[in-house]
């Protein structure tokens, strides 16, 4: 394809001056980039017109400059198109100028320099020339679709790659079981799906301590800081301060600005974070609250195999108790235990508190009673033992309540002792109400040897006794009204004489689940009833 | 947290294996980039690179793959990812890299897979 055949063929006909053409264009078209399409360009025009110097100049905002690699010859004195002219060209001293203006909007500028013996270029070479200057703009325009149409596919795969690590990114985050830290994926991803160089997360405690992790990770952060571009987000959870920070957006030709979705696809990340972070924290919540009814339920368990499943037979009288606990796990304590000597053991109490300490002291007061009660412990000694063990057990705020009473079956003799617990009420057959009242301090209030004193009476037949918690006069309906104020206690107990013990605390219960309606229940309820008939 | 970027190379037989630790992005895909320049100007033409201890990749580190992929695909040649992370892997095949490159689970499977094409050996 040198010019001496082309000029021969073009001296005879277009035919080889087509096949140059056909040439050049598989030539470059076949150029990747535009600086490759370039160089090409100079290899074809110097291969037709081989013998001569070649200089290639590019025209893009008013300024001529050498295109494609090769030596420079002289000056740039190339010519001007007219206005309305495509080209222009300067045919003189045996050298082509000739200027092409492209469809890109710039300009090709050729300088074809006469050497050796050559002979002149003529006319045929000077539209040979500009056929080849319209073969090349054509096929960089093709080039220029092409690669437009590479970035925008590639372009186009990134914003989908960014949306499905969005929302990958915000299942990873959300997910509890995570390995790291949520801030620590999102900011991984942050930083790659903008091409940030590098990023960091800061946690800001509340009390001034920071944490920072890089991406990628630094062996000493604080080296090398400077930045020409960066975006930020953030957000405030639990008392500490989260920021994420972008810096200098990576392209091929260096650094530059970040876009808007940039910032968009920050906040978004930041947002799923803040997100992952209260859904962790309401997760540990719930599972604290988990371990915590477990725990209830383990301590309702304890206590209800403590209090009586079923009361004794006891001839000649009708025994009857409930127990109602407020929460899951009571404080309240009531048992009747026939003992080893024929009597009958009648013991109420009631924690100071509720929930599982309460619980637990509870299960201490019955294990150390059970335990005196088999020693047959006198009732005074039993009391003073019980308040220093008490005390010994439970912290300040915690103390027990409670009645003791030793019943004789056979000669209805009660030996009492009331350890700062409500009144324990005696309904006479003929109406007449006594109150059990004498002891001593609630156990467990004071660490000394405390002097309990009893008190004895005799049961005859149709004589009652009641021993309850203050829940039952201490019960509240919805405007924090008291039963015991609008119903005392006394006088139901002498209003009510049922056949049948647990009649009597049936109605009992009632009246005062009557009186508090749909108002909770605010304490424990326990009862027990005595009828000797 | 991802580490900064690094790399090593070996040829076995015909085939180069370039191994990346680290962040693939504008100086990791240039590095890859220049050491697999470096061998096809010498008539390398089937590669492996094995990315297991690359977690993440930027557009612009792939940028540069995707030209090692073009540059093999017009010198007949094949390039083959292994050890991929599911993120990269993902990343990947979204940015459409599989439809001109292979994709094994190790670096003996990519030769394994590039032998039995009767396009590499080891």
């Amino acid at each position: 394809m040198n010019r001496r055949a082309g000029a021969d063929t073009l001296a005879g006909g277009t035919g080889g001056q087509i096949e140059t053409l056909q040439e050049a264009f598989r030539v470059l078209s076949g150029a990747a980039t535009t600086v490759e399409h370039a160089s090409r360009f100079r290899a074809v025009v110097g291969e037709y017109f081989a013998g001569d110097g070649v200089d290639f100049f590019r025209r893009a905002g008013g300024r001529w400059e050498p295109a494609g690699e090769g030596e420079v010859h002289g000056e740039t004195d190339l010519p001007s198109p007219a206005p309305g002219s495509r080209d222009a060209a300067l045919m003189d001293a045996g050298n082509i100028r000739l200027v092409q203006n492209l469809s890109d909007g710039s300009a090709l500028g050729i300088r074809l320099l006469r050497r050796g013996t050559a002979s002149p270029y003529s006319d045929s070479d000077l539209i040979t020339l500009r056929l080849l200057l319209t073969v090349y703009d054509n096929t960089l325009r093709e080039i220029t679709a092409r690669r437009n149409e590479k970035e925008l596919i590639f372009s186009l795969n990134h914003r989908v790659l960014q949306l499905n690590s969005l929302i990958d990114t915000g299942i990873e985050v959300a997910s509890l079981a995570g390995e790291s830290p949520p801030h620590h994926l999102a900011l991984e991803r942050a930083a790659s799906l903008t091409n940030a160089s590098r990023g960091v997360s800061r946690v800001l405690r509340g009390d001034g301590t920071a944490e920072d992790v890089w991406f990628p990770h630094r062996a000493s952060p604080g080296a090398g800081d400077g930045y020409t571009h960066m975006i930020e987000s953030g957000f405030a959870f639990g008392g500490e301060q989260y920021t994420f920070q972008l810096f200098d957006r990576e392209s091929r030709n260096g650094v530059i600005p970040f876009e808007e979705t940039d910032k968009l696809l920050l906040d978004a990340l930041a947002r799923q974070v803040h997100a992952s972070l209260e859904n962790r924290f309401l997760h540990r919540e719930a599972l604290e609250k988990q371990k915590i009814d477990q725990d209830i339920a383990v301590a309702a368990s304890i206590q209800q195999r403590i209090l009586p499943a079923s009361l004794p037979v006891v001839g000649g009288y009708d025994i009857a108790g409930v127990n109602i606990p407020s929460k899951s796990v009571g404080g309240d304590y009531y048992d009747c235990i026939p003992l080893a000597d024929g009597r009958l053991a009648l013991v109420i109490a009631d924690v100071a508190g509720k929930g599982v300490p309460a619980a637990l002291l509870v299960s201490s007061f019955h294990a150390y009673l059970s335990a005196y009660l088999e020693a047959a412990v006198p009732l005074v000694e039993l009391a003073t033992r019980l308040n220093r063990v008490i005390a010994h057990a439970s912290t300040e705020d915690k103390f027990i309540t409670a009645f003791f009473a030793l019943l004789d079956p056979a000669t209805g003799s009660v030996h009492s002792v009331n350890a700062g617990h409500n009144p324990v009420f005696l309904r006479r057959a003929d109406g007449a109400i006594a109150e059990l009242t004498l002891g001593g301090i609630p156990l467990g209030m004071i660490d000394m040897d405390f002097p309990y004193q009893s008190e004895s009476l005799v049961m005859g037949n149709g004589d009652r006794l009641l021993l309850y918690t203050d829940g039952i006069p201490e019960a509240t309906d919805d405007r924090q009204r008291l039963y015991e104020e609008d119903f005392p206690l006394r006088e139901f107990v002498a209003g009510h004489t049922p056949g049948k013990a647990s009649a009597f605390i049936d109605e009992l219960i009632a009246d005062v689940k009557k009186f508090t309606g749909a108002a909770p229940q605010n304490d424990d309820i326990t009862a027990l009833y005595l009828v000797r008939h | 947290m991802e580490q900064p970027f690094s790399l090593t190379s070996e040829l076995r037989g015909t085939c180069l294996i370039i191994t990346t630790a680290g962040y693939v992005n504008n100086v990791g895909g240039e590095a890859i980039a220049v050491e697999f320049n470096r061998h096809f100007e010498h008539g390398i033409r089937h590669v492996v690179i094995n990315l297991g201890q690359s977690r993440v990749v930027n557009s612009v580190g792939m940028s540069f793959l995707i030209e090692i992929i073009e540059h093999l695909e017009e010198a007949g040649g094949k390039l083959v990812f292994t050890d991929l992370d599911p993120a990269v892997d993902k990343m990947l095949s979204i940015m459409g890299l599989f439809q001109y490159a292979g994709r094994e689970k190790s670096v003996d499977d990519a030769l394994r897979a590039l032998a039995s094409a009767g396009k590499g050996s080891q």
